[in-house]
Order: C-alpha cells, then sequence, then structure tokens
C-alpha cells in the first residue's frame, strides 16, 4: 500500500504582470492510500490545477509553508521526474505537443525510466501491452507512430493521457479535468481505462468542475475546494448535491465569504 | 614566389591532369582575381584570421582507398565514393547510362563533356564573387559532375561519399556541379567526413542547375573533422516551376563559415532550405542562408534550426531578398537556435529586403533555452533531465531528420546528434 499526503500546503505563484508573489493554496491537508479514488471539486481559479501540479512538481509553484509525503517521505525537494519515477502521475489538462518523437518511442522511454538498465521492457511484451491498451480506449493502432500529442484533437490528447497511464502504471494518477471538452462517448471510453487501474495498487485524485464524470468513475471521497482550502469534505452525494446546489449554495451554507469566479447557475 | 612562378606551377598541374586549356585558362583568370578580392563578409561573425586559403601549389595525390572502412554495400542508393583527390567507386547502373544521364568525377567531365561542363560550371556560383571562390576555381582538385536529361527521373537517390584526406598535407576543393535538364528529377545526398589528423582547409561548393520544371532534392550531412576548416558555399539556380529542396545536416567538428543560396529566377519556381546544425566544445560556425525571389509567383522558404552547445558559437543569417517586379511572391523564414550552456554564443537574425508590394513575407526567430514546458511533460513521465532534452532538441531538429531520403544517412545522423548532445550535456 502506497501513501499520499499532503499537509497544510501553502503555495504561490509569480503573476505574470505585477510580477509579485500571489499566494493560490491557502494550506490543503490531504490524506490518500491506493485503493482509494478521491474527487476534489471546485469552481474556476480556485486553485485545483495548482495543487496538481504541485504534486507533480511543476517549478513554477512555489511550496511556502507545509510539505506533501509519498510514502511517508517528503517530495518537495525532489525534481519531477524522480517523483514520477516513485509512482506520480498527472494527466495534464494542457499536454504538451513534441515533434520528431512517436508516441511509441515516448511511452517505451517512460517506461523504462522507472527499470533498471538491465530489465528494460522487451519489443515484445511493450507491443502487447501497447495493443492490449489501445484497444481498451478505442484507439486507432496509428495512433503510436504519430509524434506525441503534435495535431491532436483536445479528445485525442485526453485520450493519450490516459493511454500513457496505462502504460506507465503509477501508483498515484491526478487526472486534472480529463472530462473537459469531451462527449459523452469519449468520457465513457476514458472512464473505462481509469476503471481498468482501479484496485488495491492504484489511488486516484480526479479534478473536476462538473460532476458527470463522476457518475462513470465513482469516487470514495469527494473534496470541495474554494480559493485555495478545501471547504467541506464527504461522500459521492456530496458531487450530486452540489450539481443540484451550486458552489454559490455551498458557499452560501458554509458561511464562506468569498467571490467566485464564474457565475453559477 | 613570383606570380610568374605560380602561374607556370598552375599550367604543369593542369596539364597533368589533362585538363582541356578552357578550364587551364579559367584557372588562370581566376588566380589573377584572388589579388584583387576579399573575403566574404558574414553579419555579426568574424572569420577572416582563419587558415581558409593555404598557400602551396596545386598537387595531384593519390589517397589509398584501403584507408577508408568500406560500408556495406546500401542498394537503396547509387553510391559515389571520392577519398581525397581520389575516385573510388562510381558506377551509374547501366539503364541510366542508356537514358543519357552523365555521372563522372569533375576532371572528366571537363575532359569528356567540355561543352555541358564549360556552359554550366561556375556559372552559378561566379569566381568573381569573392576571394574564395576564385581561389576555388584556380586550385580545384576534386568534385563530382552530373547530369540529367531533359524529363528523365530517377527515383533511387545518389549518396556521394566524400572523405576529406587529412593523412595528406593537401587542401581539399571540391566542386559538385548537378544540371537538371527541363522536366528531370533527382534526389543527391552528400556526406562528408574527414580522416586524418591534419590541419587543412576544405573548400566546398555546390551548384544546382534546376532547369524549367525540374526538381532537385539535396540533401547533405556534413561531418568533417576538427582540424579542418571550412568554407562552403551552395547555389541553386532554379527555372521556371523548378523545385529544390536543401536539407542541410550540419555537424562539422571543427570552424565552419557557409553560404547557402537559391536563387528563384524563373515564374513559379519553389526552394525550401532547410538546415540544422549543433555546435560543440569551442567551435564556431556562422552561416548565411539566402533565398532570393526574382520570377513572379516564385516562393522562397528558409527554416534553420541550431543547437549550441558547450563554448561554441553558431549565427544563423536568414537572408529573404524579394527582386522588385517579382509579383505574387512568397517569402518566409525561421531561425532558431537554443543555447545549452552559461558559455554557448549564438544568434538568430532574419534579414527581409523586399523591393515589392505585391507578396508575403513572414519570419519567425528565437534564441533561448529548450522549452521548459516540453521538457515537464516529458519529465513528468519519469524521462531524466538529460534524455528528456535529447528528445524535445530531436523534435526541435525534426525538419530535416524527415527530409533525408536515405534512412541509412539519417540513422547516421541521428547517431552523431545523440554523441554530440551526449557529450555536450556533460560539459553543462
Ligand atoms: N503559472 C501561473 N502563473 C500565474 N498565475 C497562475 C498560474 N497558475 C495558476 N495561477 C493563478 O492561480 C489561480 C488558480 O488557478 P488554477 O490552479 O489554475 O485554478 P483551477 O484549476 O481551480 O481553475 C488563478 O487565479 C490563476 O490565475
Ligand atoms: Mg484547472
Amino acid at each position: 500500500m502506497a501513501t499520499l499526503e499532503v499537509k497544510d500546503l501553502h503555495v504561490s505563484v509569480k503573476d505574470e504582470e505585477s510580477k509579485k508573489e500571489k499566494e493560490i493554496l491557502k494550506g490543503i491537508n490531504l490524506s490518500m492510500k491506493t485503493g482509494e479514488i478521491h474527487a476534489i471539486m471546485g469552481p474556476n481559479g480556485t486553485g485545483k490545477s495548482t495543487l496538481s501540479q504541485t504534486i507533480m512538481g511543476q517549478p513554477n509553484y512555489h511550496v511556502t509553508q507545509g510539505d506533501i509525503l509519498l510514502n511517508g517521505e517528503s517530495i518537495i525537494d525532489m525534481p519531477v521526474d524522480e517523483r514520477a519515477r516513485k509512482g506520480l502521475f498527472l494527466a495534464m489538462q494542457y499536454p504538451a505537443e513534441i515533434q520528431g518523437v512517436t508516441n511509441a518511442e515516448f511511452l517505451r522511454a517512460a517506461i523504462n525510466a522507472r527499470r533498471a538498465d538491465d530489465d528494460q521492457i522487451s519489443v515484445m511484451d511493450f507491443i502487447k501491452k501497447l495493443d492490449k491498451n489501445l484497444k481498451l480506449l478505442d484507439m486507432n493502432e496509428s495512433m503510436t507512430e504519430r509524434y506525441l500529442n503534435e495535431g491532436f484533437s483536445g479528445g485525442e490528447k485526453k485520450r493519450n493521457e490516459i493511454l500513457q497511464l496505462l502504460m506507465i502504471e503509477p501508483s498515484f494518477a491526478i487526472l486534472d479535468e480529463i472530462d473537459s471538452g469531451l462527449d459523452i462517448d469519449a468520457l465513457k471510453v476514458v472512464s473505462k481505462g481509469v476503471n481498468s487501474m482501479r484496485g488495491d495498487n492504484f489511488g486516484s485524485l480526479i479534478i473536476t468542475h462538473y460532476q458527470r464524470l463522476l457518475n462513470y468513475i465513482v469516487p470514495d471521497t469527494v473534496h470541495v475546494m474554494m480559493d485555495g482550502r478545501i471547504v467541506k469534505t464527504g461522500g459521492p452525494d456530496l458531487a450530486k448535491k452540489l450539481e443540484d446546489e451550486g458552489y454559490a449554495g455551498l458557499r452560501d451554507e458554509l458561511g464562506l465569504d468569498i467571490k467566485l469566479v464564474d457565475d453559477e447557475d | 614566389m613570383t606570380e610568374l612562378k605560380v602561374e607556370q606551377q598552375l599550367v604543369t598541374a593542369s596539364e597533368e591532369n589533362n585538363e582541356p586549356q578552357s578550364l587551364l585558362d579559367r584557372r588562370l583568370e581566376a588566380y589573377k582575381l584572388m589579388d584583387k578580392l576579399q573575403l566574404p563578409k558574414m553579419q555579426r561573425f568574424k572569420f577572416h584570421d582563419w587558415p581558409l586559403i593555404k598557400n602551396q601549389p596545386l598537387k595531384w595525390v593519390a589517397s589509398d582507398p584501403q584507408a577508408v572502412l568500406e560500408d556495406e554495400a546500401d542498394h537503396e542508393v547509387i553510391k559515389v565514393v571520392q577519398f581525397g583527390q581520389s575516385t573510388i567507386q562510381i558506377a551509374l547502373p547501366k539503364e541510366l547510362q542508356d537514358a543519357g544521364v552523365i555521372l563522372t568525377d569533375i576532371f572528366t567531365a571537363a575532359r569528356e563533356h567540355e561543352n555541358l561542363f564549360n556552359k554550366f560550371f561556375m556559372t552559378a556560383i561566379k569566381p568573381e564573387e569573392n576571394l574564395l571562390t576564385a581561389y576555388h576555381l584556380a586550385y580545384l582538385n576534386a568534385g563530382l559532375f552530373l547530369y540529367i536529361p531533359r524529363n528523365v527521373q530517377i527515383e533511387k537517390p545518389i549518396e556521394a561519399e566524400l572523405i576529406q584526406d587529412n593523412t595528406q598535407d593537401e587542401p581539399l576543393i571540391s566542386h559538385i556541379l548537378v544540371i537538371a535538364d527541363r522536366g528531370s528529377k533527382v534526389k543527391f545526398i552528400q556526406h562528408l567526413t574527414t580522416v586524418g589528423e591534419n590541419e587543412e582547409p576544405a573548400n566546398m561548393m555546390i551548384e544546382l542547375i534546376a532547369q524549367d520544371n525540374s526538381e532537385i532534392d539535396f540533401s547533405s550531412l556534413d561531418e568533417l573533422g576538427s582540424h579542418t576548416h571550412t568554407y562552403f558555399k551552395r547555389r541553386a539556380d532554379i527555372g521556371r516551376d523548378a523545385h529544390v529542396e536543401w536539407a542541410v545536416g550540419l555537424m562539422n567538428d571543427g570552424n565552419t563559415v557557409g553560404d547557402m543560396d537559391s536563387e528563384l529566377l524563373g515564374e513559379g519556381g519553389y526552394a525550401n532550405s532547410k538546415m540544422i546544425a549543433v555546435t560543440t566544445r569551442q567551435q564556431e560556425v556562422g552561416i548565411n542562408n539566402r533565398v532570393t525571389n526574382r520570377g513572379k509567383h516564385t516562393t522562397g522558404l528558409i527554416n534553420q534550426r541550431g543547437v549550441i552547445l558547450e563554448g561554441s558559437e553558431l549565427i544563423f543569417n536568414g537572408i529573404g531578398q524579394i527582386i522588385h517586379g517579382a509579383h505574387g511572391s512568397k517569402a518566409d523564414q525561421q531561425n532558431r537556435v537554443l543555447i545549452m550552456s552559461d558559455q554557448a554564443r549564438g544568434d538568430a537574425n532574419p534579414i527581409l529586403l523586399i523591393d515589392e508590394n505585391d507578396v508575403e513575407a513572414g519570419h519567425a526567430a528565437s534564441v533561448g533555452p529548450v522549452d521548459p514546458h516540453q521538457m515537464y511533460y516529458l519529465m513528468s513521465r519519469g524521462i531524466p533531465r538529460k534524455q528528456a532534452e535529447r528528445m524535445v532538441i530531436r523534435g526541435f531538429l525534426g525538419a530535416v531528420l524527415s527530409a533525408i531520403p536515405s534512412k541509412d544517412v539519417r540513422n547516421k545522423l541521428v547517431t552523431i546528434l545523440e554523441r554530440k548532445l551526449t557529450d555536450g550535456q556533460q560539459y553543462q
């Protein structure tokens, strides 16, 4: 069993315009184990992506207070590649496009990066695993010879993130708005991929703005985040409640003085 | 040495080589020009103290074919090998000979195809352009000649392996002349390497004569040694509706200054001049990549990508010129360099000279580190920084890699790229 703990996490980022550090996360606490699926919901601009990028180790986000522990070990001073090899994965909201590097080559490099030099995955095993996962995600084989994300549609990019997840098999996967821009069929396929990973050796933190995704990937725990803090934690029913009452409703119910960026219906 | 004596030496050498009088006359004229001419100019790049001219008589020396390793035969290409001044392998398939294709060393062409040779040799690049072009003609000592008759299309790429012999005390002064007659089509690959440790200049010129409706794909993998100072000049004269594609992988280990030139002369011509360069150690490399739109409705593209490692320097000047009267023409250029260490220096300068209103012109340039977003993405999948860096760089250079028609040459380029990048990264 692996664990991921976020303790009193404060994160700031440099504002492009004012050049000043701005605090985005204001004391986040979160604790999860493999075998569990947690969801984080929250209005736009609340800091959900900031939390996921900080856990992964994106260098623009500065931890000013608190800690992140993976299996009890602090990771906040580790570079991103080391965190990945220790079992973290982030399906990104905006994946990079890389010309000249094929999807297949990239996947092999990622798999081999976490294996010893004398234990690299064989071509046969790699192809078998790839074929199985392509099928699961309803993806065309030709996707693997295309350059990494280059010219992929929004939906193709999301599927490709999940393909990587299935190939790399991390202990913890953070999925940042994996549902945005997906039609219902694609949403089902992506959910099927994530659900196939469910088990004792896999935990996931699913970040979403809408409840819809959680009909397909049913979480064990739901956290609601507003203004850089987790303001409420509950079971799957909390997501349904939010769907009915909106973020503004919950805010008022909790008596919070927070301005929401976007109008909620 | 007196001028008279030098001229006498040129006469003797030319006679020894059984050259026709016409070539000797041109050598002598070129030699006279050398007095009046200056080294070529390049913006933001200093090379005038380099030993690009060797003060010694023209001499004929044979290089020992045993000294160069024979690759396994590659049946995907028509291969020509020249080692120093010696032609080691040259065999044109019979059906191409029958079709009238001529592939010989440059001096055989001067002797046996004198009219054709004289009509085109050093007409695109002119001896009077600068000191090094005049030197080139006066002291020419190696090279190849290719003529493709009207409407003949050669499917297999022709690969010229040119090996500079630095075990000898001779400069390499080499000329490739390709004449694509109307409607013909050819893919040509050159691979330049060096054997031996002597300090020698290389003066390498290429002329492509792309006549109306012809198509020339010219790729080059330049891998000259660290003891070689190189000046190269490559020029295409492009006729009506003719196409020329350049794909150059500049991987020399030594100091290099180079001129790429595409002249869009006829209406509807097209040139795409692509170059990638990787510089290492204390190397200095400066490139002018010029495309000139003269004909109406011509298209001229430049794409240069460089990676500057360790304490090296790389200057890319992209020069796009549209001459008055070239209505409906298009010029676009990209010049980008990655700076990989604190000591690396480089620049990417787009220079647009436009004398016509009815045109489309664009440019982009960048100088900086590898894209941090791409790095983050690869590393977030566990790929270590240096490997991720090499992958991003390979992508950055991808346009030229994929344009090389021979798999073998492409693989060679990838291999030396990996080696240079890995070496260079140790320095960071
Ligand atoms: N790299 C960054 N640079 C500057 N500001 C940022 C950066 N990332 C996020 N922010 C700011 O932090 C706040 C939270 O953003 P984000 O974490 O993306 O929210 P969410 O994912 O919940 O929509 C926003 O005000 C956003 O503008
Ligand atoms: Mg977000």
